[in-house]
């Protein structure tokens, strides 16, 4: 069963919910944090609207939720259900309520300046959909079967001779789900659109073995299964069943899908033809809604239904017709052109994703000039063109205009860490807790990794100078005990900085061991050693390594466990082209479940110019946040990464 | 193509010397400017109500205030049938992604309480605008920028535009004061209420000879005081305070961030420019602020349960808008 069922707006205030089993709030709160705010690349789903069967469930703490997002009116809607569960209408249900609650509150929510819905009301349509949705879930309803079974009629006049293929593959997913009822919504519904239509489309033979079962068993043909309603529809948002108008919307129903047989892009029809098809149906739906006062009326929520599925069934209509219509005729399409034109110079402008398509392809260029990963650049890209549809441009803002702040939003938002860091006071509440805790004061410990060659040691010792300077007793535990010179180039580092930093009143020793040790227990001996000496922060060295060497970086996982690192940062190059996304990627996963990357340090920056584009493409792949960049030869050349300073280099157009 | 001929075709007749395209040429110088005007204008009408802004850490009860604040008038109508309705309560929330504003009325002389329906009462009522701004750390952005004295740039995930003009009468810092009794949330509150008072204080002390913006008094509304692990008004403030201390410490010794000194705006950066408060003063207080002409006052209350309620932060935020 639901846990509950949320409808909440993006600034945070729930409308309207039912629960039926207390449900921690963090649940949803974190899953607005991952998919919404941190836009993790695990878990993102397609914020434009998608249906809820499209969006990848979000998983938490032994719950799932299935969720739609309203973007234009800011609305998220989540069911929340035990993971253990397996309930195969809940995208339905999450559709269907967007569909209803839009429609029955959309004025309400568009007035500004209130977070008020009158929705109380809505308690009897949710009812409704859920008993609904809940007692045909499982099992066919008629109107699939009447859907079907026209299907059949329609399509196989024109699709008889060319289908064998498809065939097949129609009636394979039929029989499994068949047999076997409960089947993995994500497994057993494919997920890309083409699919879905392919799947739909081979309606034929099936139908009508399944209009035989229907006259074999007339009130319950157990031939349809719930997973045929998944396909049928995922091929449409909000398509499929209405449970109880049968009839009447079986027929809206069907046509839907034989438009999107048609749409589908299998060349079969051509575009004419569809459009003939897009109309057809349009009539035949109004219909139907019409015939469904005569067709129903089992139903205790009689009246409600009826509206419910008027509500439903119009939805679908209007969906079907946007997607056929062809723009206006010639007059109409040059005269929008010319206002097209007009408004993009004085701004007031509704976007569409023709009008933006071209102008993302030139920012998507402009971000793998600047060094950007193609799969960063892409991602980013789409994510704005997503979040723009729609908008509407300001006063006398172009669309580039418009994309370039977008674009700027996403970069800050991308690279803006959850929790910022300032290194000083995290070490002095490890090394001086205050009273009130219970923690023992330790010296802090930072260990360093990265590829060969960055510039590991440099960069620790960088830091080293920058704590030395600030009063505090460092121990540099040379762990790199692989490479032969590492300890000898360390102890060299060490000398410098004691000579640099003697006035300062810091101090800087080198733990080492030698070579051939296991760099982990040389780290945590190390980490003992500076505690017993009363050292305040340990870094540690660790050997370079190439990220697609097995053996070297699973060794990086014993050595977090030992050293128990407060944090690791990860060196990366400003150089690096194509291969720093899969650097980032295989170090953040080698410290094992439960620890990752704390943040990386992006050198040589000064040597790309404008070009920090890699600083994007790691962020991206990983979540983590850049801490530092290094800006030149120096001890004192190391800077905190400033969010603003990386977006305006990366937008710059130069 | 045949769209690219009509279109040529329209054209060659526009530059032809007919009275039509005199007539329409006319008529589009004439209208322009009116046109326009609307288009500007038109925007614009919310702008000009005077606002009070809410900013601090996730989870702090921001959302929770404005919805309370909101609803307050549906709770006890008119006055006439007292709490048969029960005591306002807020809407249930979660963590924001986007600003909300809500209009609200109080009293000419700021005394009504939030309960009150002021539109039954016929009391003359002000009205204004409260914000409720995301606290996640990625989304902090959107509330700093109605600080800065330069534009604030607009949200553009949100249908609501952060009103650029808005006439900021005050900001509330609303902070979990049960939270803070265990380590980590106080230096992450403090953090961003340091961002929040230096952003201020910037704005303050930025426009130099021209005559600085008007004070925004800071209300830090010390939340969910219902709740027995709350730390009291008094030692929240002590804590702030201290904790403020630090941070300035710490932040004066950092590393300099990137892009800082390397350009033109070598000028830019001062000895003190990032320093809260009184330059060179060792412990830091609230007080150190009225330097900038920024009041800074530390009230406890609560959102929900029957703790002391929000009526002080409602008198407080009606005597400033
Ligand atoms: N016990 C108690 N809980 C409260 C109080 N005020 C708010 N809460 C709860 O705190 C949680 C977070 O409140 P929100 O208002 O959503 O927090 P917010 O400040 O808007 O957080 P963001 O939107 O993430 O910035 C909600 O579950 C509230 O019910 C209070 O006074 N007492
Ligand atoms: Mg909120």
């Amino acid at each position: 069963m639901l846990d509950t069922f949320e409808i909440l707006t993006t600034s945070g205030v729930v409308l309207w919910s039912r629960t039926y089993a207390h449900v921690s709030p963090s649940v949803v709160n974190n899953f607005i944090a991952d998919v919404f705010i941190e836009e993790k690349s695990s878990v993102v789903g397609a914020k434009d609207g998608a249906s809820a069967a499209v969006n990848p469930p979000y998983k938490y703490d032994q719950h799932t939720l299935r969720w739609t997002f309203e973007k234009e009116l800011g609305i998220i809607f989540v069911a929340v259900y035990r993971s253990l569960l397996h309930l195969s209408w809940i995208d339905k249900l999450v559709d269907h309520i967007k569909t209803i609650f839009v429609k029955l509150y959309g004025d309400q929510l568009k007035k500004p300046n209130t977070t008020i819905v009158e929705c109380l009301k809505f308690d009897e349509y949710f009812d409704q959909q859920l008993h609904e949705l809940e007692q045909t879930g499982g099992k066919p309803d008629r109107s699939e079967v009447r859907a079907l079974e026209d299907d059949a009629d329609l399509e196989i006049p024109g699709e008889k001779s060319p289908a064998p293929p498809s065939l097949i593959q129609r009636s394979r997913p039929h029989d499994t789900l068949d047999s076997s009822p409960v089947a993995t919504p994500s497994a057993s519904r494919p997920s890309t659109p083409g699919v879905n239509h392919l799947v739909v489309a081979k309606a034929g033979p099936v139908a009508k073995m399944s209009r035989r079962a229907r006259k074999g068993h007339n009130t319950n043909s157990g031939l349809v299964s719930s997973g045929d309603e998944g396909s049928a529809k995922k091929s449409k948002a909000k398509a499929a069943k209405r449970g109880r108008k049968w009839d009447a919307d079986g027929f809206a129903d069907e046509d839907d899908d034989v438009q999107l047989d048609y749409s589908a892009p299998n060349a079969i029809t051509s575009d004419s033809e569809a459009e003939a098809a897009g109309r057809l149906g349009a009539v035949e739906e109004v219909d139907a809604s019409t015939w469904g006062s005569n067709t129903k009326g089992k139903f205790v929520l009689r009246d409600l239904g009826e509206e419910v599925h008027s509500i439903l069934a119009s939805a679908d209509a209007k969906n079907s017709i946007e997607k056929f219509d062809s723009p206006a005729g010639l007059v109409g399409s040059s005269l929008s052109a010319i206002s097209g034109l007009f408004r993009n110079v004085v701004g007031g402008k509704v976007l569409t994703k023709e009008d933006l398509d071209k102008a993302m392809k030139g920012m998507e260029e402009h971000l793998l000039k600047k060094n950007v990963a193609r799969e960063a650049a892409v991602r980013l890209c789409e994510g704005v063109e997503k979040e723009l549809i729609g908008v509407k441009t300001g006063n006398f803002e172009s669309i580039d205009a418009r994309i370039r702040k977008a674009m700027e939003a996403s970069l800050t938002k991308m690279l803006t860490p959850t929790s910022s860091l300032d290194l000083l006071r995290e070490i002095d509440s490890i090394t001086a807790p205050p009273a009130t805790s219970l923690r023992k004061a330790r010296p802090y410990v930072m260990s360093i990794v990265g590829v060969n060659g960055v510039g590991k040691s440099t960069n620790l010792s960088k830091i080293c100078f920058f704590l030395l300077q600030n009063k505090y007793k460092v121990l540099i535990a040379a762990g790199d005990t692989f490479r032969s010179g590492a300890v000898e180039q360390l102890a060299v580092h060490v000398r410098n900085l004691k000579e640099l930093t003697a006035r300062e009143g810091g101090k800087v020793e080198l733990y080492q061991k030698g070579y051939g040790k296991d760099a982990a227990t040389v780290a945590k001996d190390a980490v003992a050693f500076a505690a017993q000496e009363g050292f305040d922060v340990v870094l540690i060295d660790t050997a370079g390594r190439r990220h697609n060497d097995q053996r070297l970086m699973s060794s990086l996982e014993k050595f977090a466990k030992f050293a128990q690192p407060d944090k690791i940062l990860m060196v990366g190059e400003a150089l690096v082209g194509t291969d720093s996304v899969a650097q980032a990627r295989n170090f953040n996963a080698a410290f094992g479940t439960g620890r990752s990357l704390d943040g990386f340090i992006i050198s040589k920056c000064d040597t790309v110019g404008d070009m920090v584009g890699t600083l994007v493409s790691i962020v991206h792949a990983t979540s983590v946040p850049v801490l530092f960049v290094g800006v030149g030869q120096h001890y004192s050349d190391l800077r905190n990464f400033s969010v603003k300073w990386g977006v305006e280099k990366l937008l710059s157009s130069n | 193509m045949a769209a690219l001929d009509t279109l040529k075709a329209f054209f060659e007749a526009s530059l032809k010397p007919s009275p039509v395209v005199f007539a329409i040429g006319f008529a589009f110088v004439l209208f322009f400017p009116v046109l326009l005007h609307i288009l500007v204008t038109q925007k614009s009408t919310y702008t000009t109500l005077p606002s009070v802004l809410l900013v601090g850490p996730s989870g702090a009860g921001k959302t929770a205030l404005l919805t309370l604040l909101e609803r307050g008038p549906l709770s006890a109508p008119a006055g006439e049938k007292p709490s048969l309705t029960g005591p306002a309560s807020p809407a249930p929330t979660h963590t924001s992604q986007a600003p909300a504003a809500v209009e609200l009325a109080v009293s000419t002389d700021g005394t009504s309480s939030f309960r009150d329906d002021l539109d039954a009462t016929g009391a003359t009522a002000k009205r204004f605008l409260l914000i409720d701004t995301p606290g996640h750390a990625k989304l902090r952005r959107l509330a700093l920028s109605h600080l800065s004295p330069a534009k604030p740039s607009t949200s553009p995930t949100s249908s609501y535009s952060a009103t650029p003009k808005s006439r900021l009468k005050g900001l509330v810092f609303v902070l979990d004061a049960a939270a803070l009794a265990d380590g980590d949330a106080l230096p992450a509150t403090a953090a961003y209420l340091y961002d929040v008072l230096l952003a201020l204080q910037k704005r303050a002390s930025g426009a130099k000879g021209s005559k600085p913006p008007p004070a925004i008094p800071v209300l830090i509304a010390a939340n969910k005081l219902d709740l027995f692990t709350a730390l009291p008004a008094a030692l929240v403030k002590s804590n702030l305070e201290a904790e403020l201390g630090r941070i300035r410490k710490t932040r004066s010794r950092g590393l300099l961030d990137s892009g800082v000194g390397a350009d033109d705006d070598v000028a830019g950066i001062e000895e003190g420019d990032d320093w809260l408060g009184e330059y060179g003063s060792d412990k830091f207080s609230f007080k150190q602020m009225l330097e900038f002409d920024i009041e800074v006052e530390v009230v406890g209350g609560s959102v929900l349960g029957d703790g002391p309620g929000a009526d002080r932060w409602w008198k407080w935020i009606g005597q400033r808008a």
